[in-house]
């Protein structure tokens, strides 16, 4: 299987503190990929990496056929726009689901979830709506087209996050610690929609803390420590970590779970 | 941030175009033949009775008028008058808002060194009035000292002044009288025929002629600029003509029941005035006040809001841009703004900008200077209200692809515009009420017809209160406006 998504050598700094120092892993499709770590260790930058919400300093991202490499500089007038039109093609091929889902409180469900086919992508609003009324039903949201972000539970609002996502029909879907800003008992209902994503066989790369969930999906595990990826392998990283910083960590999030 | 605005300014700048092009009832269009002939236009109070006035039925009439017109339309022009506050003529002469100054200009010799005047048509002397529980002041000698009310232009001011009063300005022989009855002032100084006239139509002001000036009689006329020679000689040799033909002579008649278009003017004067009751002047003003309001008024508050909100808009972006090019010219901008009186913007705009070449009619200039006040204002509600967008809200439009246009246009503004609603609502109170400030530039608004009542009738208190009434219902149906918007932009919040 040829990778979908390729990351070489992201490095960031904010500020003087250095966040990413040279992280690299590859993506099959179809799969999906967890990344774990302690806070701090640049999980999420890693992430927002991907569809350039942060610019790294230096290394290369490759979906597809996307690719933007930091290490070529993007200086004058033609090099910048050269540099925005990769940028936005990258971009195209993920959508993203937020931690606080970041719904547009101003429009409705079905508004949220037309918003990018129709005035992104310039598709037609019937189909569009159609699109996303099946997309409603798959994430269990039937009949509430109509609603507005405020008017739903948490859980449903990440689920509307999710379906959002999957409307830009991207290649990739990258989410964002989609549980921690939930209610415990509103974390199910956004797992079991996630876990049907893998199961449908999405490419997917997530950030979470979700360990006995991130055993049933993934395909490959990243953990990351200190700005690097400290072990890689499949899901049995998770049961049976090589690494002492990864065991650590394990029994630490193990113990409070 | 910022990086196409072309559309939008160049909307702004048809807009300008427009207003420059039409500018609403600020003038009174009258003479005769309708033909081709030249128009003059002629500055005039329209307070000042009997000279220069409004009758019941809002039309302006009065001495200098009647001659005005006749003597143009012998001389072969149409006339158009242009009414504002006595010190306000002189300017827009200079500026060359008007050709003419009919409104009992006195010929002076620092007037004569800078201006032009026709033969006189007036022949009168100045009076001292005073307070009839006044007996001390009987002569100009008296009048050291004494607190007097007096237009600051007017010659009265210099000749109170000289005797060594203590001036205060005010608008118009009215108010001066006025404040001279409430014992406000000891003296207003004035001529024999204006006070006279006042007094016939007031006679319950508590105020007499105590005494005349001195004996030099002074002479009023038309005033030109001094590069209207050729204008100036036809009005005059179309005023001799009048004058020889008894037609002043008659017009005079009329108003004073005298003829003071000669030299031997004074003794005798009996002044028409037919006195209305407060009700009556209430009733017969309550209408032009209204027209004023809907004509004036609220399409200078309309288009004001809506030019200052595109301005607003525009600057507040430009205020957060990452060019500093854009930023800094916009924090200029929003500091002037903010920072300087706007009555003082207005005059800038109004006499100021003529200097430079560009002379806007006055509503088109209350329309940049309240139009530039709310920009600058406006542009910190809006970029604070941006501001208060979750950056949650930039991200994801970002990862659905959109553009910063596209970002601010369907995502960000319609949320910070319901933020911005309350303090936007403040602003546009504030600008219905300053539109009231375009009286200062010849427009003929809600409360410059109050005022121009008021001066006429004496009718301060009523009349004013009228005004505010008007304002504050305006305002009243605008906060009513704010509820509703505000309940429909909070549809969505929970």
């Amino acid at each position: 299987m040829s990778d979908l998504i390729e990351v070489r050598g992201l490095r960031k700094a904010f500020g003087g503190t250095e966040v990413l120092r040279d992280v690299g892993f590859t993506s099959a499709a179809g799969t999906t990929t967890v990344v774990l770590g302690p806070s701090g260790s640049g999980k999420t930058t890693v992430l927002r990496s991907l569809n350039v919400l942060e610019t790294p300093d230096a290394g290369s991202v490759r979906i597809a056929d996307a690719e933007v490499d930091f290490d070529v500089p993007a200086h004058g007038r033609a090099g910048r726009a050269r540099r925005a039109r990769e940028v936005k093609a990258l971009r195209a091929r993920s959508g993203m689901v937020f931690q606080s889902h970041h719904l547009f409180p101003h429009k409705t469900v079905l508004g949220n979830l037309v918003e990018g086919p129709v005035q992104v992508q310039g598709r037609p609003v019937e189909e569009a709506e159609a699109d996303a009324r099946g997309l409603l039903e798959q994430v269990g949201l039937a009949g509430r087209e109509t609603a507005y972000p405020a008017q739903l539970s948490g859980g449903q609002q990440q689920r509307v996050g999710i379906a959002r996502a999957l409307a830009l029909h991207p290649e990739v879907v990258l989410l964002d610690e989609p549980t921690s800003a939930l209610d415990p008992e509103l974390v199910g209902e956004v797992l079991g929609v996630i876990r049907d994503l893998a199961a449908e066989g999405r490419t997917m790369v997530i950030v979470t803390h979700e360990v006995r969930f991130a055993r049933d999906v993934a395909d490959q595990v990243l953990f990351l420590d200190g700005g690097v990826v400290a072990e890689r392998g499949g899901a049995e990283v998770l049961t049976d970590p090589r690494e002492p910083r990864t065991q650590q960590f394990l029994s630490r999030v193990l113990e409070k779970g | 941030m910022v990086r196409r605005c072309t559309p939008v300014l160049l909307a702004l700048g048809a807009l300008l175009a427009l207003l420059l092009g039409a500018s609403p009832a600020t003038a009174d269009g009258t003479g005769g033949s309708g033909g081709d002939r030249p128009v003059l236009r002629v500055g005039t109070e329209g307070t000042y009775e009997p000279f220069s006035f409004e009758d019941a039925d809002g039309d302006l009439t009065g001495y200098d008028v009647d001659v005005m017109r006749a003597v143009a339309d012998e001389a072969g022009y149409d006339v158009e008058f242009v009414q504002g506050a006595f010190d306000s003529l002189f300017p827009a002469l200079d500026a060359d808002r008007i050709d003419v100054i009919a409104n009992q200009i006195t010929i002076n010799p620092e007037r004569e060194a800078r201006y032009l005047f026709t033969q006189p048509y007036t022949y009168s002397r100045g009076v001292i009035v005073t307070r009839t529980d006044t007996d001390d002041i009987t002569s100009l000698a008296d009048v050291a000292g004494v607190r007097a009310a007096q237009s600051e232009t007017s010659n009265w001011a210099q000749v109170a002044r000289d005797a060594g009063a203590d001036v205060q300005s005010v608008d118009g022989l009215p108010q001066a009288l006025e404040l001279l009855a409430q014992g406000r002032v000891d003296v207003v100084i004035n001529d024999n025929i204006a006070v006279l006239s006042y007094l016939s139509t007031r006679d319950d002001a508590p105020v007499e002629i105590a005494g005349d000036v001195d004996d030099e009689v002074s002479e009023q006329a038309l005033v030109l600029r001094q590069d209207e020679q050729e204008v100036r000689d036809r009005l005059d040799q179309a005023q001799q003509r009048l004058a020889a033909d008894g037609t002043l002579a008659g017009i005079s008649e009329d108003y004073f029941g005298a003829d003071v278009s000669v030299e031997n003017t004074g003794e005798g004067v009996d002044p028409e005035g037919t006195a209305r009751t407060r009700w009556e002047v209430v009733r017969d003003t309550a209408g032009p006040m209204a027209l004023g309001a809907l004509r004036v008024t609220l399409p200078l508050t309309v288009i004001s809001f809506a030019a200052g909100l595109a301005l607003a808009l525009l600057a507040a972006l430009a205020r957060m841009s990452s060019s500093r090019w854009l930023r800094w010219p916009a924090r200029t901008y929003i500091s002037i703004i903010r920072g300087t009186p706007l009555l003082v913007q207005l005059f800038i705009v109004y006499y100021g900008l003529p200097e430079l070449g560009l002379r806007l009619p006055g509503f088109t200039a209350a329309c940049v200077a309240l139009s530039l006040n709310v920009g600058g204002y406006a542009a910190e509600v809006i970029r604070s209200s941006i501001l208060s967008v979750p950056r949650g809200q930039f991200e994801a439009a970002t990862t659905l692809g959109m553009g910063y246009r596209q970002t601010m246009r369907r995502i960000v503004l319609p949320q910070a515009s319901r933020i911005a609603v309350p303090p936007l609502s403040n602003t546009l109170l504030s600008l219905i009420k300053d539109t009231s400030l375009a009286s200062v530039v010849l427009v003929t608004e809600l409360f410059r017809e109050a005022q121009t009542v008021a001066q006429n009738t004496g009718e301060f208190l009523v009349l004013y209160t009228l005004a505010a009434a008007y304002y504050w219902i305006i305002c009243l149906v605008v906060s009513a406006g704010q509820g509703r918007l505000e309940k429909r932009l909070a549809r969505y919040s929970t």
